[in-house]
């Protein structure tokens, strides 16, 4: 009896080891035809969607290598520089006054829908991006007027002198140009809102071909690009949440490249891997540490500046990124402005917490590579070794947005925040102005300072660009001693990549992004 | 029967709402802006407000949680921040994934935990039972990276991510779920592409429940087997195996099917986790990106989503109490 109950429960475990084997079988034959592809398709992942392909409405870095690959804008960044190079336009002129800009457009380039590219689909695009006016389209709002004197030139009438205009125009937030005719054909009630948040249809290099979320993004090589042809033939972007996950694929080679985020403890790894290279490139990453000069006890110029000597940033620096940062040598990143227009020069001293100080709240915002809650944890190491009570509390970007909404949000707000952010554009008012001046969008826990935003108006109004670097730089040097934000370190773009990709190339002001175009395999 | 549905679809009512309603508090308790960070850091204060109006977030809260209950009851669900699409519209695209992967683990669950029980309850199957607790006591995400590891780079005989190959396209529609399409469709190469991506990710979120239901069953069936009932079967002279499945096994699932209907929330708790590692485009996956975007309508919608399949599926379980058990049926 017992033999053949045993039998039964074989029998079952029979029946599911075979369907077990017949998806193995299936798996094995499909593993074996489907082996890494070496020269066709290139696999990259983001931890997260994107929020939409629409280059009107993206306002995020996770997304930049779809926007940067389907679309164009007149002109771009040369990589590795913040020097302007043409694009769609071959060259510009700036009226002496500053307020007409003059582009003229490049012949022979078409969409990726057959649509020729001319001034009026340049002035269509820019008028949607003020109609839609959704995050970037304040780098358009002093547009007065926009003429096509005939179709391959372009003009833009400003109301007031925009010191960054062409830094605008080539930022990777920038205005990109989009077919016309997709814009008609898909117009609907909200300027082909609704068909760009899953299509795209610009000049650039690849099209998107298709876009799943929560899945994959497909570009695709767009045969009729005006400039050299892409190597890859197809570029997949697959959304792997976890970074573990990635790192296993990019290491079995089923991932090109690891384009951010990736956990700095596991570089050593990654460095013995003999399949792997790390890149690192200049960014303007910067990591920041505000102080909320709103209440007790940050409200005490002395004791910021005596906890900006204590902390030690080079060292901290240098414990946490090794050599993929440095210490923040001016509150402009190297390339944004002249370091010794605004040198930092924090002194060393050694902070004592005031006798009945409360307790500080320091808030983080958290990322896969592990190094803001690192740096968080060594700092607030710090601050407790020397009579501090500090709490941690990792927090999520709309939290910190939210913290400076209203005189109540700022007093319950955290007493330091550490986070890491970049420019628009490289150019220094796009990073001061709402990093530190009154109302800025980054100022996340209300910094302000009236001269500041007297010099950064300065700044903003001369078309002289030395008297324009001037004024920003004073104003730089008027929050270092000041003590508003600390800025501990500049940080390089570090990707981890398959060694075999050739042609890698980098713009600083785009950060997590390659040039997909010139990529290739060898 | 009749009775025990309707006090069901009350309970799923009453759960519904207060899961709602926790969910907006939980708003009022973050002092978040996601329209600050949906529209940007340079957009100026006009257009912040003007964006904050459009979605309803210059309301008060309550004022907003009765419209977002009185749109709720409409089939919408408000607009996701993050995607800006309709939450509904996204939830329509990740939730098959998830029920195909939720569906997959459940009956792996189920038939791995009936072994596990029928097994031990007769005191065999040492080594598979210590093997199981091993991998069901692992934190998910190292059994599923250490499984990857195995499967996929070393062996690569199974899938490191996904649903479906790249190469493959979905049969589309109707349900969703892509092995029923792919049988529907006859698309036997999409079935079977399918099964072979869901089989790691749903293992992985089996084996916890499995060991769970194992043990339940055990203990269960141990106890009927001493029953009077069973000694009047074998001293009829039944076979061991009649005894087992048709006498003990019936009135033995009553504690495994309340033990099912609780693993389900486990295991829709698990498929954040497991979908995370594996790139399975579900509700999890959705909601680990909603989460860190702030974005509350998608919250709330996967809340109320998958709030209301916990209940029906414990509604279901009872049901199948019912059936299994017919002395429940007089109570």
């Amino acid at each position: 009896m017992k033999t053949g109950s045993l039998r039964r429960v074989f029998s079952l475990v029979a029946v599911v080891a075979l369907l077990l084997s017949a998806c193995s079988k299936k798996s094995t034959t499909s593993a074996a035809s489907s082996p890494p592809d070496t020269n066709g398709t290139l696999n990259l992942a983001y931890l997260a969607d994107m929020s939409v392909p629409d280059p009107d409405v993206f306002y995020d870095i996770e997304g930049n290598t779809v926007i940067l690959s389907a679309y164009e804008g007149l002109v771009d960044y040369k990589p590795d520089t913040v020097t302007i190079e043409p694009k769609l336009a071959t060259s510009w002129d700036i009226a002496p006054d500053g307020l007409t800009y003059t582009f003229h457009l490049r012949s022979g380039v078409t969409f990726q829908d057959g649509t020729p590219f001319n001034a009026a689909a340049v002035k269509a695009s820019f008028q949607r991006r003020i109609s839609v006016n959704s995050a970037p389209a304040y780098m358009l709002a002093q547009v007065a007027d926009m003429q096509t004197p005939d179709p391959m030139t372009f003009v833009v009438k400003l109301r007031s002198v925009v010191t960054p205009f062409m830094d605008y125009m080539a930022s990777s937030w920038g205005p990109k140009i989009m077919s016309p005719k997709a814009l008609t054909d898909n117009a609907g009630s909200d300027f082909a809102q609704t068909w760009a948040k899953t299509n795209a249809d610009g000049t650039g290099p690849f099209k998107l071909t298709a876009f799943n979320r929560g899945q994959n993004y497909t570009l695709t090589r767009n045969d009729s690009y005006w400039g050299p042809k892409p190597n890859f033939a197809t570029v997949n972007i697959r959304i792997i949440p976890d970074m573990n996950s990635q790192i296993l694929q990019l290491k079995s080679g089923g991932l090109d490249v690891i384009l951010h985020s990736f956990p700095i403890a596991e570089l050593p790894t990654a460095k013995a891997d003999p399949n792997l290279a790390i890149k690192d490139f200049s960014s303007y990453l910067q990591s920041l540490l505000y102080f909320n000069t709103s209440k007790a006890p940050f409200n005490d110029l002395a004791l910021r500046k005596a906890v900006a000597g204590d902390i030690d940033r080079d060292t901290l620096v240098n414990q946490i990124y090794g050599t993929y940062a440095h210490p923040a040598g001016s509150p402009y990143a190297p390339g944004i402005l002249g370091q010794s227009l605004a040198p930092i020069a924090y002194p060393t001293s050694t902070v004592k917490a005031p006798a009945g100080a409360p307790a500080i709240t320091f808030a983080y915002t958290s990322d896969e590579s592990g190094i803001q809650s690192r740096l968080a944890g060594l700092i607030q190491q710090k601050l407790q070794g020397q009579g501090f009570q500090v709490t941690l509390k990792e927090v999520t970007n709309p939290q910190v947005y939210g913290y400076a909404s209203t005189p109540q949000t700022l007093a319950q707000a955290p007493d330091i925040l550490l986070m890491t952010n970049t420019p628009d554009a490289a150019h220094p008012d796009t990073w001061a102005r709402i990093l530190w001046g009154t109302g800025g969008g980054l100022n996340f826990l209300g910094y302000t300072n009236p001269q500041v935003d007297t010099l950064l108006n300065q700044g903003a109004a001369s078309t002289d660009k030395a008297a324009s670097d001037q004024a920003y730089g004073k104003a730089g040097r008027l929050l270092v001693v000041d003590y508003g934000i600390l800025f501990l370190a500049d940080t390089r773009d570090v990707m981890v990549m398959r060694k075999n990709l050739t042609n890698v190339e980098h713009v600083p002001n785009y950060p997590w992004a390659l040039r997909l175009g010139t990529l290739a395999r060898s | 029967m009749l009775k025990l549905i309707l006090t069901r679809l009350a309970a799923l009512a009453v759960i519904l709402l207060a899961l709602s309603a926790i969910v907006f508090a939980l708003e009022a308790l973050i002092p978040a802006d996601p329209v600050r960070a949906m529209v940007g850091a340079s957009a100026t204060k006009e257009a912040v407000a003007a964006k904050r109006h459009e979605l309803g977030f210059d309301q008060p809260l309550p004022v907003q949680y009765v419209r977002f209950l009185g749109r709720a009851l409409g089939g919408n669900l408000s607009q996701s921040l993050h995607t800006r699409r309709p939450v509904m519209t996204d939830l329509r695209a990740f939730l098959p994934a998830t029920l195909e992967l939720a569906g997959a683990a459940a009956i792996i669950a189920a038939v791995l935990g009936g072994f596990l029980g029928i097994v031990t309850a007769r005191g065999k199957g040492t080594a598979p039972r210590l093997l199981m607790l091993a991998g069901a006591s692992a934190p998910p995400f190292l059994l599923a990276l250490a499984l990857l590891m195995l499967f996929y780079a070393k062996w690569h005989v199974l899938p490191s991510s996904g649903r479906l190959s790249a190469n493959l396209t979905p049969p589309g529609g109707p349900t969703g779920l892509l092995v029923v399409d792919g049988l529907l469709h006859g698309r036997f190469d999409v079935v079977s592409d399918a099964l072979w991506h869901v089989a790691l990710p749903a293992f992985c979120l089996a084996l916890g429940p499995a060991v769970a239901l194992g043990r339940t069953l055990r203990s269960s069936l141990q106890s009927v087997l001493t029953q009077d009932h069973i000694r009047t079967a074998r001293a009829k002279g039944l076979k061991e195996r009649t005894v087992l499945l048709r006498h003990a096994l019936r009135s033995s699932l009553n504690a495994p099917l309340t033990m099912g209907g609780l693993q389900v929330g486990l295991l829709l708790a698990g498929v954040v986790v497991i979908e995370s590692v594996f790139a399975w485009p579900g509700v999890g996956l959705y909601t680990v990106q909603s989460i860190s975007s702030t974005d509350f309508p998608a919250v709330a919608g996967v809340t109320l989503i998958l709030g209301a399949l916990y209940v029906v599926i414990n509604a279901l379980v009872d049901v199948a109490q019912v059936i299994a058990d017919p002395r429940l049926r007089a109570a």
